[in-house]
């Protein structure tokens, strides 16, 4: 297939998950996970929780880079470019004519109680896709301690998310020589 | 010139922020010291972004762009916010590529999809804590939503734009 041809795709493929980025944008990880790990099988949940947390961790805004990640990752700058032009353009042009309509669905009750509902529905979304990210994260037991410590320091003090992945870095490092080591020892004494 | 303003405006957002909540302050004193959105504007932005998709840093950009300069402000402001991911994410994009493979960036990420695990149950917690309460009181019908949806999803495997269509249907029937 040409990169052409696979960037159009991917563009249509982003504008889809661009229509329904509720909650911060958390849901585009659930939607790409449902298509490329789940239905197309063309990536790990593995690889797709790697490039959550690269993009999580760059400055500007976390689903633009992932968009732009995956998209090099699939074929190069073109779609890279071709995935986050599909993501952004349905909240553009939505809040574009929100914008010059908003006196309308302000305050309206029919808008509103419609979003309580999309509200409730992010959190469950978002489980759908961490239940299926977590099955690759924990390489060692200890990696679970590093989990429960990032929730602990992100509600409780608001720890920003540069240090914790900076801490992730580090502790990544030191666990993976510890095991490493450990498991060369016994092979030595086998 | 107002669009060269929006685009330095929103990249200095875009390059200082890491998404969500983090850019409200920010995105605050810069709209009003330009004069883009009076305080009221910025509060309803908030409200806005929520019942529309997109993130809230593209969202604000829209909207504070579309006011200070009608549809290319609006352009003007998203590229901005977007000009991290155009410079440094695409060059981490380069250097993921080449050295995913490498021991030492396998070690690295051992550590760091677990911290990456620990924000997405982080961000669902917070989030729960605003989703399910409505006039401040916590909202049993909007729960019942919830975990609607969660079996839906796992078992019936639906597709999110079904379960979100779904769940703005209920919240008409329960809160309307």
């Amino acid at each position: 297939m040409s990169n052409w041809k696979k960037a159009l795709i991917l563009f249509g493929q982003f504008f889809k998950f661009g229509c329904f980025t509720f909650g911060g944008g958390w849901s585009i990880i659930a939607q790409m996970q449902k298509l490329y790990v789940e239905n197309e099988k063309t990536m790990t949940s593995e690889e797709l929780l790697d490039i959550t947390s690269v993009g999580r961790s760059l400055p500007g805004t976390m689903i633009g880079n992932v968009a732009m990640l995956y998209g090099y990752h699939v074929g190069g700058v073109v779609c890279g470019l071709a995935c986050l032009i599909g993501m952004i353009l349905p909240p553009l042009l939505i809040l574009t004519v929100i914008t010059y309509f908003y006196s309308l669905v302000q305050d309206n009750p029919w808008v509103m109680s419609a979003m309580v509902g999309v509200r409730a529905a992010i959190v469950p979304i978002i489980a759908s896709a961490a239940v299926s990210l977590l099955k690759s994260a924990f390489r060692y037991p200890l990696c679970y301690a590093l989990t429960i410590m990032a929730v602990i320091l992100y509600l409780a003090v608001n720890m920003s998310c540069v240090t914790l992945v900076v801490i992730g870095v580090v502790c990544g490092l030191l666990i993976s020589e510890y095991y490493e080591r450990k498991e060369l020892k016994k092979n030595g004494t086998a | 010139m107002v669009l060269l303003e929006l685009i330095w405006s929103f990249t200095k957002i875009g390059f200082t922020s890491f998404g969500g909540l983090s850019m409200i302050p920010l995105i605050t004193s810069e709209v009003l010291s330009h004069g883009w959105m009076t305080a009221s504007e910025v509060s309803d932005i908030v409200a806005i972004a929520e019942m529309t998709p997109g993130p809230l840093g593209l969202n604000c950009a829209t909207f504070a762009g579309i006011k200070a300069a009608g549809i290319p402000g609006a352009i003007a402001a998203n590229l901005g916010v977007l000009m991290p991911t155009l410079t440094l994410c695409l060059v981490a994009a380069v250097f993921f590529e080449k050295f995913k493979t490498s021991r030492r960036m396998g070690q690295i990420m051992v550590g760091v999809r677990p911290i990456c695990v620990g924000l997405i149950v982080g961000v669902m917690i917070s989030l729960s804590m605003t989703n399910y309460v409505v006039e401040s009181a916590v909202s049993l019908p909007a729960i019942g939503i919830a975990l609607l949806d969660l079996f839906l999803l796992l078992r019936f495997k639906l597709s999110i734009p079904k379960v979100i269509l779904i769940s703005a249907v209920l919240g008409l029937v329960f809160f309307h």
